[in-house]
């Protein structure tokens, strides 16, 4: 699919996760998606506290239960039934005498399941701050990163310096040294606590807003790294005929960089989606209840870590999925006829 | 009228010097080609036309105005440019090639400009493919939607950059009809082209540029049946050989 003359090594990079996946398990991969985000979404409804007053306007009291503490969120799975499986297999394995491989593996599995129904609500929840932190950030970060593509490129000396020294700067740097930079050195989190991020719903905690700053910051650079490497495969012939039509340089860049451009950068973009799905659980070390330490949490109540990172491992997977399926489609959706994703005539 | 004045224009890359003092005039309605040897300059000497390159020296007067004296942008909407590669824009149809010039330059309003883009694309042929892409339509298609974005500027003149060169001999009689028809019609046109039958069909003066001096300008007749120029016989040589 990929052309090396139009591309460069972060672009090649791009190879996106869902393109290489045969139809056949993108279909399922789209079921089970489909079911995980249903779930998902109807977990972060029920909880709600915007649409518990709309219901209880309505005449619903007790339609969404905003009110209930996440610690002691009920599934809708019964654990039951899977712990009924595990104790019966598990009773078969012993009156089997000496340990039978397979069927431990099934009672762990059994077991696992039963457990999965019993904290996914809890998970649920840190699940919704892993995907706020990472869409907002993601697209604040854009709003920041196509500025500083523009000025790598097009910006002259002084501007490309200014966006090279940016990228280089936060790309050379790890992730979890910048957060801690603004959580401890700067404060940030006394700082957006005087602005008024208290944490009661729906105005998000201090922490998260710290980590959305963090986040952005530095997706933007890599954001910008790979805007920077659409914007540079575009033929100059293009820039050339704009200009000969007599558009300024603005215009040319509005016209017909951007627009080509940005499009190019879709693989890059689902990459940077999809590490950032991942890497949002950084912000656990800031004390943000997101996925990770929502998980840890439990950990620490049950002590059964295994299983527990066993089910977050999961949650980041179907997200990850889901999303680089989705930005798939939105590739092709945009695509420009008779070119492929890189640009390259079919 | 003389439309266009070329005096004395003198053009250096870097250290290498690309037009020593070239000297021409186009007359309004002229059709004016340029032929010489690969890096003679005549790519150079369109793009100092509309300031897509910077002169040196010397002067070059559009309709009597020095080119220097008028904002660039204005410039290149008076003079319409055609490329080689067609540099269409990928991302835009047949008929959006056409609008972004009317909208965004000369800020026309969406429909009128739609309406007039459709009047060139059916100038050039090309009505039916208003909405391909130009990754969907031939090279012959692309140079000729090339063409219509040009010409919906309403140019005062036209600079035709080898439109031919990329494109298979089967689709440059195509391009080539809608320059003929253009010449007709009275535009001014200076092209720099290899395609002697246009020359000899549709020129007013041929012009044999080489190592950035004219060798020797005159009626495409003159220049076939009777050159000055020894360099000017062999070079139109290579072509005549093979009609
Ligand atoms: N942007 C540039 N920077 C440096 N040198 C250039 C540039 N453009 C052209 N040149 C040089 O100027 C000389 C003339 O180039 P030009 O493109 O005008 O020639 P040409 O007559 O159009 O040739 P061709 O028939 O190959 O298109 C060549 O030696 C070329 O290498
Ligand atoms: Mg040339």
């Amino acid at each position: 699919m990929t052309d090396g003359n139009t591309t460069d090594d972060l672009a090649d990079e791009r190879a996106s996760l869902v393109e290489q996946v045969p139809e056949r398990r993108r279909i399922a991969i789209a079921i089970v998606g489909a079911v995980f985000w249903t779930w998902l979404l109807a977990r972060w409804a029920y909880h709600n506290a915007l649409l518990d007053v709309i219901a209880t306007a309505l005449g619903f009291p007790d339609l969404i239960r905003s009110e209930v503490p996440v610690l002691v969120r009920q599934g809708w799975i019964p654990g039951g039934p899977f712990r009924a499986v595990a104790d019966a297999v598990a009773g078969v394995a012993n009156a089997l005498g000496p340990a039978d491989v397979l069927l431990e593996w099934l009672v762990w599995l059994a077991d696992l399941a039963a457990f999965a129904a019993t904290i996914a609500p809890k998970l649920a929840d840190g699940a919704f701050i892993t995907v706020y932190l990472t869409v907002v950030s993601l697209l604040l970060g854009l709003v920041i990163a196509v500025p500083l593509a523009v000025a790598r490129v097009y910006g002259g000396r002084v501007l490309s310096t200014l966006s090279l020294g940016y990228t280089e700067l936060i790309r050379g740097t790890p992730l979890l040294a910048q957060l801690f930079f603004l959580w401890y050195a700067l404060q940030l989190g006394s700082v957006a606590r005087a602005i008024g991020f208290t944490g009661e719903p729906p105005i998000p905690q201090a922490a998260a807003m710290v980590a959305v700053v963090g986040f952005t910051i530095n997706s933007a650079a890599y954001q910008a790294e790979y805007i920077r490497s659409a914007l540079q495969s575009i033929d100059a012939g293009q820039l050339t005929a704009a200009r000969a039509v007599g558009l300024d340089m603005r215009g040319t860049i509005r016209h017909v960089v951007l627009p080509q451009g940005l499009r190019l950068a879709i693989p890059g973009w689902t990459n940077e989606f999809v590490y950032l799905i991942k890497y949002s659980s950084l912000a656990a070390f800031i004390t943000v209840p997101e996925l990770f330490r929502a998980a840890e949490g439990v950990g620490s109540d049950t002590f059964r870590y295994t299983k527990v990172y066993v089910i977050v491992g999961l949650f980041y997977l179907a997200l990850v999925l889901t999303t680089a399926l989705a930005m798939g489609r939105f590739e092709a959706a945009v695509s420009i006829p008779g070119l492929d994703s890189s640009g390259n005539q079919e | 009228m003389t439309l266009l004045e070329l005096e004395d224009i003198e053009k250096a890359y870097e250290n290498e010097e690309v037009l020593h003092g070239v000297s021409l005039g186009m007359e309004q309605g002229d059709v004016e080609v340029l032929v010489g040897p690969s890096g003679a300059g005549k790519s150079t000497l369109l793009r100092c036309v509309n300031r897509l390159t910077e002169i040196d020296a010397g002067t070059i007067r559009l309709a009597g105005e020095s080119i220097h004296d008028l904002d660039s942008n204005d410039l290149r909407q008076r003079v319409g440019m055609v490329f080689q590669d067609f540099n269409l824009f990928a991302h835009r149809t047949a008929r959006g090639n056409v609008t972004l010039g009317l909208e965004e330059v000369l800020g026309m309003d969406h429909d009128e400009a739609v309406e007039r883009a459709e009047a060139h694309l059916d100038q050039v042929g090309l009505a039916e493919q208003a909405d391909s892409y130009p990754a969907e339509l031939s090279g012959g298609q692309q140079q000729r939607v090339g063409i219509a974005r040009a010409l919906a500027m309403d140019p005062e003149l036209m600079l035709f950059d080898e439109p031919t060169s990329s494109l298979d001999p089967e689709l440059i009689g195509d391009v080539l009809a809608v320059m003929n028809d253009l010449a007709a019609e009275g535009m001014t046109m200076l092209c720099v082209t290899h395609e002697m039958g246009f020359a000899r069909s549709a020129a007013d003066t041929l012009t044999m540029l080489d190592g950035g001096r004219i060798v020797e300008r005159g009626p495409p007749e003159r220049l076939f049946e009777n050159p000055q120029h020894e360099r000017t016989e062999s070079f139109l040589g290579q072509f005549t050989d093979f009609e």
